[in-house]
């Protein structure tokens, strides 16, 4: 099948995979773990990692996109051999995992901009009882297919009239939205201490392995790298189009924006807070909803003495959360999308079936907040394995012959050193094994029956899960490569 | 603000940002090249 369809320029393809990287975790996790972890002690690993993982990462699956010209299965299965094809199918299984959730989380962050706007969020005393109503009642399964639907209407028309259209506006309106936030945060009273606080060191931390274990977690997590999206879009990236200086573009802009909403949480809630401020910001609440849907609501009433001031700002945080959520997920369903075409159905067909499979599978995670939490720990982790098989594929196909090949190839600006060989032969490997075992060994220290596999958060649901996944897609290997490959 | 946080500061906006604006104008300058060379083939 000839690649028929392009990003029609080099702009509209960074700003939709700005909005692959940009998620909720840029405005939601981001703050958490950092005063979770320190403030600045965080900030300093958490560039390094920019560095190590998420840059060469996210070359990597430009590199592959554009080469094979197919999503995670065909390129993983092209590069490494066929008999690795299992390792796409597995990339492709667990972007789509979290897809089903992440509709969810994208319907709730509708459903708030909704309650802000009409006032109805400033009516509550109580927004722990607030959230735990809306979590119990039918609201998040209308929301999470709203979102699905209205995903599904972008993702039918293809990626110049869908996906490149719709990014086009919803990118520049959540920078411009997240601007409008951090100058009013950072003019607040009082503001000053959540910066401080923000980029102090503290020396006894820094040391400590757990942080820059969590910073290595977050950039996993939060630029995309590895997920096989960024992937997906590469399929449509010109022959002449560049892969170095995009990827970094992309990794750059992805940190420099969760900075931005870091500057703008730290300010706004040390302005603002009644209680301790890292305190209100550590805590996780239900399904780590804790900052954003219940404290913030309580800060946003405090913004000004002006009730109409303070639904706008309460309203266009959450619609810029609900953007962010938007562009991500619309990457998870053309990756999803994108795989059925390559095995030989019309998009059309393929996006019924995506969102169908995308609605049924989101109704435990939108009915009940602890299968959201199960799912989203399991497959969380699943995600560094995907950074694995992208790193593997890359070595079974020649490191050095991957870079003066492909990504030093046609069209590239700048040439990527040896430095990319060291990076993704050694050192992406040794960030997987320690990342994994450090999750799986912390789990057992925090559930005495670790191996359970129905406990929401322990190792034995991690393994169950990737066991009964990875040795289906292995037994299914063959059947799963030759419907991907079968026009080659 | 303690001398540590100044440090951090800069160097975490320096690199961050400092390198999103790098990596930006290099992008702007590569592809206003490739413009006016497609535009000379053009021609």
């Amino acid at each position: 099948m000839k690649q028929q369809e392009f990003f029609s320029s080099r702009w509209t393809l960074i700003i939709a995979t700005i909005g692959i990287a940009v998620g909720t975790g840029n405005i939601w996790r981001f703050s958490r773990i950092v005063a979770q972890n320190g403030g600045g002690s965080f900030l300093i690993p958490w560039v390094v990692f920019l560095l190590i993982w998420s840059v060469p990462l996210i070359i990597s699956e430009f590199a592959l996109g554009k080469l094979v010209r197919k999503g995670p299965v065909g390129s993983i299965a092209t590069t490494a051999g066929k008999k690795f094809g299992w390792m796409g199918a597995y990339i492709v299984f667990v972007s789509t995992a979290i897809m089903f959730y992440y509709s969810v989380v994208t319907g709730w962050c509708l459903r708030y901009f909704f309650s802000a706007l009409s006032g109805s969020l400033f009516e509550v005393n109580d927004h722990l009882s607030y959230w735990n109503n809306f979590a119990a009642g039918y609201e998040p399964l209308a929301f999470h297919i709203v979102s699905m639907l209205i995903i599904a209407s972008v993702v039918v028309n293809g990626v110049t009239k869908g996906i490149e259209r719709v990014t086009r506006f919803l990118v520049p309106a959540l920078l411009i939205i997240l601007l409008i936030l951090f100058f009013k945060a950072v003019t607040l009273p009082g503001s000053w201490e959540g910066i401080k606080y923000f980029f102090s060191p503290d020396l006894d931390i820094i040391m400590d392995y757990k942080v820059w274990l969590q910073a290595l977690t977050q950039n996993a997590w939060d630029t995309g790298a590895g997920w096989g999206l960024i992937m997906a879009y590469a399929i449509y990236m010109r022959k002449n189009e560049d892969i170095s200086l995009n990827a970094a573009l992309i990794g750059f802009g992805n940190n420099s924006i969760s900075i931005l909403a870091g500057i703008t949480i730290f300010s706004t809630v040390f302005a603002l807070s009644s209680i301790d401020a890292i305190e209100a910001i550590s805590q996780s609440g239900p399904a780590n909803t804790g900052l954003t849907f219940i404290y913030l609501p309580v800060l946003f009433s405090k913004i000004s003495s002006s009730g109409a001031l303070n639904t706008f700002f309460a309203s266009i945080f959450f619609i810029a959360l609900f953007f962010a959520a938007l562009t991500s997920l619309i990457s998870m369903v053309e990756l999803s999308t994108r795989t059925l075409i390559d095995f030989g159905l019309k998009r059309s067909r393929a996006l019924v079936i995506v969102a169908l499979v995308g609605i049924i599978c989101g109704i435990p995670s939108a009915i009940d907040v602890n299968f959201l939490v199960n799912q989203d720990w399991v497959w969380g982790i699943g995600l560094i394995l995907s950074g694995a098989f992208i790193s593997f594929a890359i070595l079974r196909f020649g490191v050095n012959k991957f870079r003066t090949e492909v990504i030093n190839g046609s069209g590239s600006d700048v040439r990527i050193g040896k430095w990319y060989n060291f990076v993704i032969g050694i050192l992406i490997p040794l960030q997987v094994l320690i990342l994994i075992i450090w999750w799986l060994v912390s789990s057992v220290g925090w559930d005495p029956e670790w191996w359970n596999p129905f406990h929401t958060e322990n190792a034995g649901t991690v393994i169950f899960q990737w066991a009964v996944v990875l040795s289906s897609l292995i037994l299914l290997n063959r059947k799963i490569v030759n419907l991907t490959l079968k026009d080659k | 603000m303690k001398v540590q946080a100044i440090i951090t500061m800069i160097l975490v906006i320096g690199i961050v940002w400092g390198g999103l604006t790098f990596f930006l104008i290099k992008a702007m300058k590569y592809e206003k090249l490739k413009r006016s060379l497609n535009n000379d083939t053009e021609e």
